[in-house]
């Protein structure tokens, strides 16, 4: 029984920067909700007033409907994994573990008892003698998660605690903690400013900006039906290419100017009533590199691209390469990408062709929002 | 290849020669130390200066012999080792509360503490010996030792490193559930052993060579510790200079032990609190 | 950042600053006051009179005691001369050490040694090294150097020899903490500075000048400031070498308040003098803090 509701949070800093602004939250029992963002989106502030070790300015945290703002951390029942896993230097393995249940006044077989079966589980039980000092970091990872674990609370809080591990640790350690969760069934809120470790572990994801909440949804949700170009920028890798197009109305329907030339909308998942407002004028067009392809010429249905490619980059199973982007708009990114099958042959200075249908076409206002879909 | 050679060899004899002249009044204290009377002062025209030899332990029996040595030695090691514990207790415990804790009149409180730190020791000396006898408090160990108890250096000391310390460890424990005076004693002390040792040395090597307090408070042998002893030693007649010499030896050796074997600390306490301004 | 701490962790920051500002405030901040208030009284030790407000009378007759005056003088002399050439001595030696230099610890050791001997030790062995006889140490050293030309002095009781006999112990006490403070600072330059200025074109004495020094500057302002300070409270040497003498040339000012309050029962002088000595030095420290401004790099 642990969910989390927070309403109308702001916190505002002593030298007056907002860090959150007026933020409103559910998080159900037993989920995973994952606060993504850049750095300085406020996603650590966020994870630490839940946990209570910061105050908000303004509104109310409420744990299983009880209202925590006053309480300490331990009084909430919560746990936490920091990003530098914090373990007591000059304590072992074990009394690291057994030291939250000390601070609980648990009975001493009760603290070895849970000890042990959370050793156990996280495959601790051969070090628990031995002292951080002399773990490897994956270990101390587990050691970490282990201390948290061992309190049984009602919600796990874990402040990127993948960000010190090398890439092939990360990968693993990432679904040992997924399988933690669905087993144990804690609601955990989880924080992480990398896209791949949210959208593989998120059952939800809430994307922050400058304190701000600019999607909440699932990982499929995010990248198919980005609420905006921030988020629509932000998931994939590398993110959508964002470009602005002028609309024009014609005898067929509306159609895009892109590169010069015009690319009909008909059998776009956007309808007449959403793009006659923008009739006449410009809008932001997103399309992601993934469906971008490289076309000889001349294929129906097909928008082409002319591209010099600018950089070249062969990751094995595909290529990524990049262009200048098209219409480019001071301020906005210098250069697109388009992630294409695996060839030879490529170079940097090659004059190619790619195209994109309509059906890839993400359509946001100058403001960055998403213009309504169809179906 | 070869002048590079020449260079460094001539730069090892340069060096070596003028650290030798540095420390001849050491060596020339060392070696009078062993020498008969007549000899340490005729000795002393010549590169014999430095070399003991002639008397044996000698002079050093006679300096127990003429004078409670091993009282004075007990005094000073009592008095530094309560001023050193006591002030590590103490200092530590102001230093985190400045540091960590969030409580109103802190910001004052510490503004205090540093201005504190520019009064010397010099301009309270007169004044605290007038206020502590007037009060009847002279001549033992206590009034040797409390008013060196609470040092705003050292107290600055402690405040630097614990606001470096990561506050990690701290809210790892608050999360754990341990309260403010447990998360002191268990978590942040035991990995606070560096700035206890520098403060540790530091102290100690500000008040073993104490001279000026012990003077104005203390009256009896008893309670008196080595620097005031070897200034009444030295005009206690006869004036036999091997003994002095002697007594001076014995005086520096504590702290010169603890000096070579915790060098290293020695210098990092120093340099920390030079660098740290 | 002080708004609204929980009750309990106000009480427990009271309780774990009242050791330490009982002593404070008991041992230095009480007699701090008391010397300003008493310095403006005419209270001596032991007697049997009643204690007297006569506002300005100790300081007014401070300005005509010849020998507070000298003391005053003698420190501001020693300082002068003191700083500037322990503070290159020490520059020269930790420039020196600075080199890759196998055995440099024990080089350090060695210079540092003098730092860690008490004051008052150092005192009754350089007495014995003043010797006033022609084979005395210091008076036979000086014949070599001058190669015969040197007649002996008794340094300790000359009115011009006394103030530098003692200035030459402090400097030789002192030079190995100013040494091993500059040899870290000179340790913690980045060789990469050094490297891109060699490729620059700068020479050995332009890399000092551009590289070196500025680098220094935080700790050689520290060292100055350290030095400077403890010039002015010279006293445990003059007390036992000298008493001042002759005739209060090699006199200090913390000597000539002990004297005065201790030795001659005045008290109230005695607090003026303390209370001077306090404002002087704190003139001194912040005029230097001023003028050479501590730069964070």
């Amino acid at each position: 029984m642990g969910n989390v509701t927070l309403t109308h949070i702001t916190k505002r800093f002593a030298d007056g920067t907002e860090a959150i602004s007026d933020l409103s939250l559910n998080i159900e029992d037993g989920e995973l909700l994952v606060l993504l963002g850049p750095s300085g989106c406020g996603k650590s502030t966020l994870l630490r007033m839940v946990a209570g070790l910061e105050s908000p300015t303004g509104g109310e945290i409420r744990i299983d409907d009880t209202v925590v703002n006053g309480l300490s951390p331990q009084q909430r029942n919560i746990a936490m994994v920091f990003q530098n896993y914090a373990l007591y230097p000059h304590m072992s393995v074990a009394r690291n573990l057994a030291f939250p249940l000390k601070m609980q006044r648990l009975p001493r077989r009760e603290i070895e008892r849970r000890v042990h079966a959370v050793a156990q589980r996280l495959s601790l039980a051969g070090l628990l003698d031995k002292q951080p000092k002399a773990l490897s970091g994956g270990q101390r990872q587990r050691v970490a998660m282990g201390r948290a674990l061992v309190r049984e609370p009602k919600v796990f809080l874990m402040d990127e605690p993948l960000s010190n591990l090398d890439a092939e640790l990360r990968l693993q350690i990432r679904q040992d903690i997924a399988r933690l969760q669905r087993d144990t069934g804690i609601t955990t809120l989880y924080v992480t400013h990398d896209q791949v470790e949210a959208m593989t572990l998120g059952q939800r994801i809430v994307v922050l900006k400058q304190g701000g909440v600019q999607q909440l949804g699932t990982a499929h949700e995010l990248y198919a039906r980005p609420a905006n170009t921030f988020v629509a920028g932000f998931i994939g890798s590398p993110g959508m290419n964002i470009f602005t197009a002028a609309v024009q109305h014609g005898e067929q329907g509306y159609a895009l100017l892109i590169a010069g030339r015009p690319l009909s909308l008909q059998g776009s998942c956007y309808g007449d009533e959403s793009l006659s407002s923008f009739a006449g004028k410009a809008l932001q067009v997103g399309v992601r590199p993934e469906a971008l392809r490289l076309i000889a010429s001349g294929e129906s249905g097909v928008h082409v691209i002319p591209a010099t490619l600018s950089a070249v980059e062969r990751l094995g199973h595909e290529v990524i390469v990049h262009f200048p982007a098209i219409n480019r708009v001071a301020g906005a990114e210098v250069e697109h990408s388009a992630r294409l099958a695996y060839q030879d042959g490529l170079q940097i200075g090659d004059e190619v062709t790619l195209g994109l249908s309509v059906g890839d076409l993400y359509l946001f206002d100058m403001d960055g929002k998403a213009i309504a879909r169809v179906g | 290849m070869n002048r590079n050679r020449v260079w460094t060899i001539a730069n090892y004899v340069l060096l070596s020669v003028a650290a030798l002249l540095f420390i001849a009044p050491v060596l020339f204290m060392v070696a009078g130390s062993f020498k008969p009377e007549a000899r340490v002062l005729s000795d002393m025209d010549s590169w014999r200066a430095l070399l003991p030899g002639g008397a044996g332990l000698q002079n050093y029996r006679d300096v127990f012999a003429r004078i409670p040595f091993g009282r004075y030695l007990w005094n000073s090691a009592l008095i530094n080792g309560l001023i050193v514990g006591l002030g590590l207790f103490v200092n530590a415990l102001a230093g985190y509360a400045l540091a960590r804790l969030q409580w109103r009149g802190r910001d004052v409180m510490l503004a205090v503490v540093l201005a504190l730190l520019i009064i010397p020791f010099e301009a309270i000396a007169v004044p605290l010996f007038y206020q502590l006898s007037a009060l009847g408090w002279r001549n033992d160990y206590a009034v040797q030792v409390f008013p060196f108890v609470a040092n705003p250096l050292a107290i600055y000391l402690f405040y630097s490193f614990f606001l470096g310390l990561p506050r990690e460890l701290e809210e790892a424990a608050r999360v754990d559930g341990a309260g403010i005076l447990r998360t002191f004693f268990v978590i942040v002390i035991p990995n606070a052993k560096p700035v206890f040792a520098t403060v540790a040395i530091v102290s100690f090597l500000l008040y073993w060579g104490m001279y000026l307090w012990p003077l104005l408070m203390t009256v009896d042998d008893a309670v008196r510790p080595l620097p005031l002893a070897i200034a009444t030693f030295y005009t206690l007649p006869p004036v036999q200079w091997g003994d002095i010499l002697a007594f001076g030896v014995m005086m520096v050796l504590p702290v010169l032990v603890i000096f070579i074997a915790f060098q290293p600390w020695f210098v990092r306490g120093v340099t920390t609190t030079g660098l740290k301004g | 950042m002080n708004k609204a701490a929980p009750r309990s962790e106000q009480s427990i920051a009271w309780l774990f600053m009242a050791p330490a500002l009982l002593g404070l405030a008991v041992f230095i901040l009480m007699p701090f006051l008391l010397a300003i208030a008493l310095s403006f009284t005419n209270v001596r030790m032991g007697s049997p009179l009643p204690v007297e407000w006569v506002g300005w009378r100790e300081y007014a007759r401070l300005v005509s005691d010849a020998g507070f005056g000298r003391a005053l003088f003698n420190n501001l002399l020693f300082a002068a001369v003191v700083v500037p050439v322990q503070t290159l001595a020490a520059l020269g030696l930790a420039l020196w050490l600075n080199r890759p230099l196998r055995g440099r610890v024990v080089f350090r050791t060695l210079f540092f040694m003098p730092v860690v001997f008490p004051l008052s030790l150092i005192a009754v062995v350089w007495i014995l090294i003043y010797s006033p006889d022609a084979n005395g140490l210091m008076n036979h050293g000086l014949d070599i150097l001058t190669l015969g030309h040197w007649q002996p002095r008794d340094f300790l009781h000359d009115p011009h020899w006394a103030l530098p006999a003692i200035m030459l112990t402090s400097m030789w006490q002192g030079a190995g903490l100013q040494m091993v403070v500059l040899l870290a600072a000179l340790q913690a330059i980045p060789g990469e500075l050094y490297e891109a200025a060699a490729i620059d074109g700068a020479k050995s004495w332009q890399r000092f000048r551009h590289v070196t020094l500025p680098q220094l500057r935080n700790a050689l302002v520290f060292v100055v400031i350290v030095t400077t300070i403890l010039a002015f409270r010279v006293f445990d040497q003059v007390r036992i070498m000298t008493q001042g003498g002759p005739e209060n040339h090699s006199a200090t000012v913390v000597f000539a308040a002990v004297r005065a309050a201790f030795d001659r029962s005045q008290v109230a002088r005695g607090m003026a003098m303390s209370v001077v000595f306090f404002v002087i030095v704190l003139a001194v420290t912040v005029a230097q803090r001023k003028l050479l401004k501590q730069t964070r790099s």
